[in-house]
């Protein structure tokens, strides 16, 4: 069924048409309690959480109201047409459910698994599919969680954050979206709209990116993809966008015992893994192997305009940390990038600063706590404004070990805010076009912990990315630099 | 040629693959340089076929029962004189007949001049159709697994991005004394099997699969010098 919609579509139609999906005027949902909190109880909570807008109707064949909400007995029964269906009752019911919606339901999404992971369910998806067909419905899921939008005030778990972003995410695990919802707000990433696909039965990861590439909310999209019903609309699709929008994949099955483990999950086939690296040169796409690098590059994505002219490559490093510095620049140059020395000016210029020993004032530049406390921590800008006076890098990244000046005894200025605000100003005067980022290590205790927090929203206001660690940063200059590369091709 | 008709009737007589010849004129139809050749029905053609030709020469089974032609003593190369074609037919014919009944003759081939073996594959993924693989011939494949792939159609560019993609380029661009393969010729090669007008799409739904292997590259031109073509009988 993934398709109906293929032919010639505009783009605006696009939008529109999926704007109820992400942005429904009238909500139901199917499977909240009367008695007790089930997934539908909480649906209705997330609903009042987020300040939703428009109409919510619970859908119960016999109680007259649920959580203050008057219910009705059937999709067919509202008040109004439902723009989105949440459906969380057991499989075998999902069916008869759909059938009274009667072309009275735009979306339905199904959270209820059984339907088609495994061999012997397979023709409840097939009755599922039917009745969806016969209604007009067109069907999220079924096995997925539910969706995400700040612009559209719906949500599927407690205390997502309610600003928008432009980062539009589509994941086939509902389970993972979770964790990108919260651990990416966490990293600063801002999400347009998130989407949790399951088994794809109807709509699926083309048709959503498809979507995404059109919607003018959406300008970085996230992919969490164990199979992709439709592979070739899928290439087409990303061929169509030619890079007008970096699209990153995290790829799940791309091993023989992965694809075994997707098989179970979510019922995926398998590709060669070197077709997907194909995919990546040929569409500019960036796949990434861990949650980690994922959230990563949809951070630098969303915070850093990529280049169209060259691609990232000499990267500066300054921080405090010596072992550090030369451990990250051996994975800086794993990744395809370079830790080059200073022109003659920078060395020049640094050298005039006196700083006391053990400070290298070559690139890596690293810095004891002694020189990173030198004019209370406001010395940094002072040494971001020497590497800028021989030119641009591709990259900058600046790296504070917190614990050194959290925890230490000499707390006679707040030196991890100087340090950053004294770079960022310096980073602000300078010309040219550099990523510029900034890596904040923390040891995991509370107290550090809770600084970076302070530090990273900081940082982010001012529109700079915070990487965990030195090798953070690394990979997202590596989905920078492969994303630059596509769009240098394009140039040429 | 009219290559459809050629995939039908070969569908038809219940084969799973083109035989050799028929092979190379679908080859030959997309612009893909192939040997000159001569089918000759039995070893009393050798003559004939040996006047026509330009040595040296290849002679090689025809057979719908035999694939691995080389592994049953199917093959026999560097003849350079009618007596030698004469007497590597008859040896063919005995090598073959322990192991089919059915011979449709043989094919007698220029040897292409000297250059670098490599391989190039077209076949259906599950997930994306049509792709292309490239890789350089023998070890190089079957046990580095150096080779490089794309989804159809690719464009000159992603042809180019395969070669450079190779671990082993620089044998392709003469280190270690060997000939300078032509890049051109073999980007033309992979135009023609995984481009937009390609053999992989034009005959998407009638063939899974493409193995040019070897395609021998010299400084100037490309050459298939086998091919096999697996027919979808579905």
């Amino acid at each position: 069924m993934s398709g109906r919609y293929r032919t010639m579509t505009t783009e605006t139609e696009l939008v529109d048409r999926f704007r109820p999906l992400f942005e429904p005027q009238t909500y139901a949902v199917v499977g909240a309690s009367k008695s007790k909190v089930t997934l539908g109880n909480e649906m209705l909570h997330h609903l009042r959480s987020m300040d939703f807008k428009g109409a919510v109707y619970p859908i119960h064949p016999k109680a007259d109201e649920i959580d203050g909400l008057k219910a009705y007995s059937s999709l067919g029964e509202t008040p109004e047409p439902i723009d989105f269906a949440y459906i969380v009752v057991a499989a075998s019911q999902v069916p008869e459910i759909l059938k009274a919606a009667n072309g009275r339901t735009k979306y339905a999404l199904v959270v209820s698994s059984g339907f088609g992971e495994r061999e012997e369910s397979v023709g409840l998806q097939e009755d599922l599919l039917r009745s969806a067909h016969e209604s007009g419905v067109r069907i999220i899921g079924p096995n997925c969680l539910g969706t995400y939008c700040p612009a559209g005030r719906v949500t599927f778990i407690a205390g997502s954050a309610k600003e928008p972003g432009p980062v539009g995410v589509i994941s086939q695990s509902g389970g993972l979206g979770v964790d990108i919802i919260r651990r990416g707000s966490i990293r600063g990433i801002r999400f347009s709209r998130l989407i949790t696909v399951g088994n794809s039965a109807d709509l699926g990861a083309s048709d959503i990116l498809e979507f995404y590439a059109a919607d003018p909310q959406t300008k970085v999209i996230g992919i969490y993809a164990e199979g992709i019903n439709d592979g070739r609309y899928f290439f087409e699709i990303l061929s169509k966008l030619n890079g007008a929008k970096p699209v990153v994949l995290m790829k799940g099955g791309r091993t023989e015992q992965g694809q075994r483990a997707a098989a179970s999950h979510t019922g995926s086939l398998a590709s060669d893994e070197r077709v997907w690296l194909a995919l990546a040169e040929q569409t500019g796409l960036v796949i990434v192997d861990t949650l980690e690098d994922f959230l990563d590059a949809l951070l630098a994505f969303q915070y850093l305009t990529p280049r169209s002219d060259h691609m990232t490559r000499d990267v500066v490093m300054f921080g405090n940390g010596g072992g550090t510095s030369v451990l990250a620049t051996d994975f800086f140059a794993r990744r395809g990038l370079e830790v080059p020395r200073f022109g003659d000016e920078t060395v020049r210029l640094l050298e005039e600063m006196n700083f006391p020993p053990g400070t290298s004032i070559d690139n890596p530049i690293d810095a004891p706590g002694g020189t990173m406390r030198m004019d209370d921590g406001r010395v940094a800008g002072r040494i971001v404004d020497a590497v800028y006076a021989s030119g641009a890098p591709d990259a900058f990244v600046m790296h504070i070990n917190l614990p050194v000046f959290q925890v230490s005894y000499d707390q006679g200025a707040d030196y991890t805010a100087h340090l950053v605000e004294s770079a960022l100003e310096a980073q602000n005067r300078a010309s040219g076009h550099t990523h510029f980022a900034l890596v904040l290590r923390s040891d995991g205790s509370l107290e550090v912990e809770e600084r970076k927090i302070v530090d990273r929203r900081n940082a982010q206001a001012l529109g700079v990315p915070v990487f965990d660690e030195l090798p953070n940063a690394a990979g997202a200059f590596a989905a920078l630099r492969h994303y630059e590369r596509f769009l240098q091709k394009l140039h040429q | 040629m009219d290559v459809n008709a050629c995939i039908v009737d070969a569908v038809n007589s219940g084969r799973d693959t083109l035989d050799e010849e028929n092979g190379k004129k679908v080859l030959a139809s997309f612009g893909i340089k192939v040997p000159q050749s001569l089918l000759v029905l039995s070893p009393d053609g050798a003559d004939a076929a040996f006047s026509q030709l330009q040595a040296p020469l290849v002679a090689k089974i025809v057979s719908p029962d035999i694939i691995h032609k080389s592994d049953i003593g199917g093959v026999k190369v560097g003849i350079s004189s009618a007596e030698e074609l004469g007497q590597a037919l008859i040896d063919i014919e005995a090598a073959a007949s322990s192991h089919t009944d059915y011979i449709d003759g043989y094919l007698v081939e220029e040897m292409a001049p000297a250059g670098h073996e490599v391989v190039v594959g077209g076949s259906t993924d599950p997930t994306f159709g049509p792709i292309i693989m490239f890789g350089l011939g023998g070890i190089f494949v079957e046990v580095l697994a150096d080779v490089a792939f794309r989804i159809c159609p690719i464009t000159t560019l992603d042809a180019r991005e395969m070669i450079d993609e190779l671990k082993a380029v620089k044998l392709l661009r003469g280190a270690r004394g060997g000939v300078v393969a032509s890049e051109d010729a073999i980007v033309d090669t992979l135009i023609k099997v995984g481009g937009e007008k390609g053999m992989m799409l034009a005959l998407e739904g009638k063939v899974t699969e493409i193995d040019i292997n070897p395609l021998i590259v010299s400084e100037s031109e490309a050459v298939a010098v086998d091919a096999r073509f697996v027919l979808n009988k579905s």
